[in-house]
């Protein structure tokens, strides 16, 4: 299963491809991703004390760097942050904690994630001394094990074609067949698919969890026959642009893209879309110790280098004074900026990592056989 | 020890290299599999239960024997077909009536499939034509479902078809047929009481193969699938890989192993095996 991180360095190379971001960009990007990453014990040993900072690989590799690594870099003399893109997912970072040799410092999870290794006791609990909660949004981007410098979104998409009469504007009239015939799109993953279905059944979006996951599933098993299911990013682009699905549920870079592409015939909305948290993780026994909470208090602190990394990759800032520094034509495709965090809904990160495993396992034994 | 036994020795150790490069990559992993299957999430044959108790598990097999059924039936109509054509044409013809069988062999299954997807899709070019002439007012849903795999698994199984079939009806002496004809029997009979039944063990060879084949057949299905029409092996690695149930996973892949031998198992009493692999024609 392809990870949000993924998918927007797969976007990215998109946009290159298609003019919309420069050689130069893409180039810095695959040259760093030459260059071996960790020069680990050898920096050390010449004093200059480095932080690993661990993404999902390609231009992640340029746009943390430069988004993150560089302005505490220049607000902290003798210290580098360095990239790895060796993709740190849950497994990984378990499998190096328990080996007892943690080369990483600061690593790109999520909500869920971050939960679930939290309560293994693999990851360090974000000391809020150091990390100014009021750096980013109030609910779900500040949690026990990890805070959030950057944000993602599930959104409604549909092909405004289709329904001319008005199109959806809920994820009950997304399950309403009869009002909105046609085949739908949704990811192969139960987490934020659930939370829709949930919405769907008329539960006040303001109180929305802990979520009925028996009712979900019948819920989602309704659409069983009309539906489709995307594993990676591209591929739910690509459903919605050939018409393979009239409507569906993506992430907001892929929505951004395709309304900009068919000039707002394909449509997305910002309400009730499952707003989520860019959660970043601190491995248990990292080498940098506290200078890596220094370093995501940096990544919060920064808002102009959160919206340079809207710019280049797609994901929302999460620092307060962030919105206001997004350029006017940005601001619909920043999942953040007031008017559309206002009607979004935030997934609640820990009720999912308490979850995720075992629902998600019933989620595909629903959709599938 | 005596001459001829060091000389049996020595064939041993040629192919000694051979042997342990099969145990080491090939039995040991597929040992280890086994091993998971029933110690993981812990030991006894909790995950075997499921086979009895999950009803997910069960429409997995269901759906995987049905689309195998059902293509092994389509393939070794068409191409009981084309292999009957083959053997009646032409030397000359042959040759490219082979050639033809043989060249989307060379193809990838990856192109092949995503092939199916441009031509199937609601905007594709059978649906396109189908509305153009007024056939039909609906885009036909003929991708992203059983059919849409059903036809991609076809597409590629029918080469598999043909050719045990061709080769037994290369063995069918032309002699036969033409002394059934001088006795009376009319071109029908000919066909159902001569050359079918001599051409039976080819067919039952084709069928085997094609079953056996497409039981783990991964690329197309998931491609055509449309993510929620699954088979056995894209279900093991959707538990493997994202649902981290490497216990349900490793059982069914063992389940995968065991219904393929016990299908050759029962098919060797019924036809020679060595032929449809290729040895010995």
């Amino acid at each position: 299963m392809q990870s949000f991180q993924q998918d927007c360095v797969d976007l990215a190379f998109q946009k290159f491809r298609r003019g919309q971001i420069s050689r130069r960009g893409l180039l810095t990007a695959l040259s760093a991703l030459g260059v071996a990453p960790l020069a680990g014990g050898e920096a050390r040993a010449q004093g200059n004390r480095q932080l690993v900072m661990v993404n999902w690989g390609g231009l992640a590799n340029q746009g943390f760097g430069r988004f993150y690594g560089d302005p505490f870099m220049a607000a902290n003399q003798g210290w580098t942050v360095v990239q790895d893109s060796t993709g740190p997912s849950a497994g990984r970072i378990r499998s190096m904690v328990e080996s007892g040799r943690t080369t990483w410092d600061m690593c790109d999870s999520s909500a869920s994630s971050s939960n679930l290794l939290g309560r293994q006791n693999l990851v360090t609990k974000i000391d809020y001394s150091i990390v100014k909660k009021e750096d980013t949004l109030p609910v779900g981007f500040a949690l026990e094990y990890g805070a959030a410098p950057y944000s993602f979104s599930s959104v409604l998409c549909y092909d405004s074609a289709k329904f001319p009469e008005g199109g959806p504007t809920s994820w009950a009239d997304f399950y309403d067949l009869r009002k909105f015939p046609g085949t739908r799109l949704l990811r192969r993953d139960a987490l934020a698919t659930l939370d829709a279905a949930q919405m769907a059944l008329g539960k006040d979006p303001a109180n929305l969890y802990p979520l009925d996951v028996r009712a979900c599933l019948r819920k989602v098993s309704e659409l069983r026959r009309n539906a489709v299911y995307w594993n990676s990013g591209s591929e739910s682009e690509q459903f919605l642009r050939t018409g393979e699905a009239v409507m569906g549920q993506v992430w907001h870079t892929r929505a951004t893209v395709l309304e900009a592409e068919t000039n707002g015939r394909i449509k997305f909305i910002w309400p009730q879309a499952l707003l989520q948290a860019g959660i970043f993780v601190i491995p248990r026994g990292n080498p940098g110790g506290e200078m890596a909470q220094r370093l995501l208090a940096s990544m919060l602190a920064n808002p102009e280098p959160q919206v340079g990394l809207l710019q280049l990759l797609g994901n929302g800032p999460t620092n307060p004074r962030a919105a206001a520094l997004v350029p006017q034509d940005l601001r619909r495709k920043n999942p953040t900026d007031p008017e559309n965090a206002r009607v979004q809904v935030v997934l609640d990160g820990n009720w999912w990592g308490q979850n995720y495993q075992q629902v998600n396992a019933d989620f595909i034994d629903t959709i599938t056989g | 020890m005596s001459a001829a036994g060091r000389t049996g020795a020595g064939w041993w150790l040629l192919i000694l290299p051979a042997f342990l490069l099969l145990v080491v990559f090939y039995v040991a992993p597929i040992a280890q599999v086994l091993t998971i299957s029933v110690t993981e999430p812990e030991l006894g044959l909790g995950n075997y239960e499921r086979l009895f108790t999950s009803s997910a598990v069960q429409r997995v097999i269901e759906t995987t024997l049905r689309i195998c059924l059902i293509t092994t039936v389509l393939a070794l109509l068409l191409g009981y077909g084309i292999a009957y054509a083959i053997t009646l044409a032409r030397p000359r013809a042959q040759g490219w009536w082979i050639l033809a069988v043989l060249v989307p062999l060379w193809i990838s299954v990856l192109v092949r499939a995503f092939a199916w997807v441009t031509l199937l899709r609601r905007q594709g070019l059978v649906n396109n034509a189908l509305l153009g002439a007024g056939v039909i007012d609906e885009p036909l849903p003929l991708v992203w479902n059983e059919f849409g795999i059903i036809v991609g698994m076809v597409h590629y199984m029918v080469p598999f078809a043909v050719l045990p079939m061709l080769a037994s009806m290369r063995e069918i002496d032309p002699r036969l047929l033409a002394a059934a004809r001088g006795l009376g029997a009319s071109r029908g009979e000919v066909f159902r009481r001569v050359f079918l039944p001599l051409s039976l063990p080819g067919v039952i060879a084709a069928g085997v193969l094609v079953f056996i084949f497409s039981l783990g057949f991964y690329i197309t299905p998931a491609i055509l699938g449309g993510g929620k029409t699954l088979m056995v092996a894209e279900w093991i690695s959707l538990q493997i890989l994202d649902l981290i149930r490497w216990g349900l996973g490793t059982m069914m892949a063992t389940m995968l192993i065991a219904a393929i031998l016990v299908t050759l198992l029962v098919f060797s009493r019924i036809v020679d095996l060595r032929r449809i692999f290729g040895a010995g024609a």
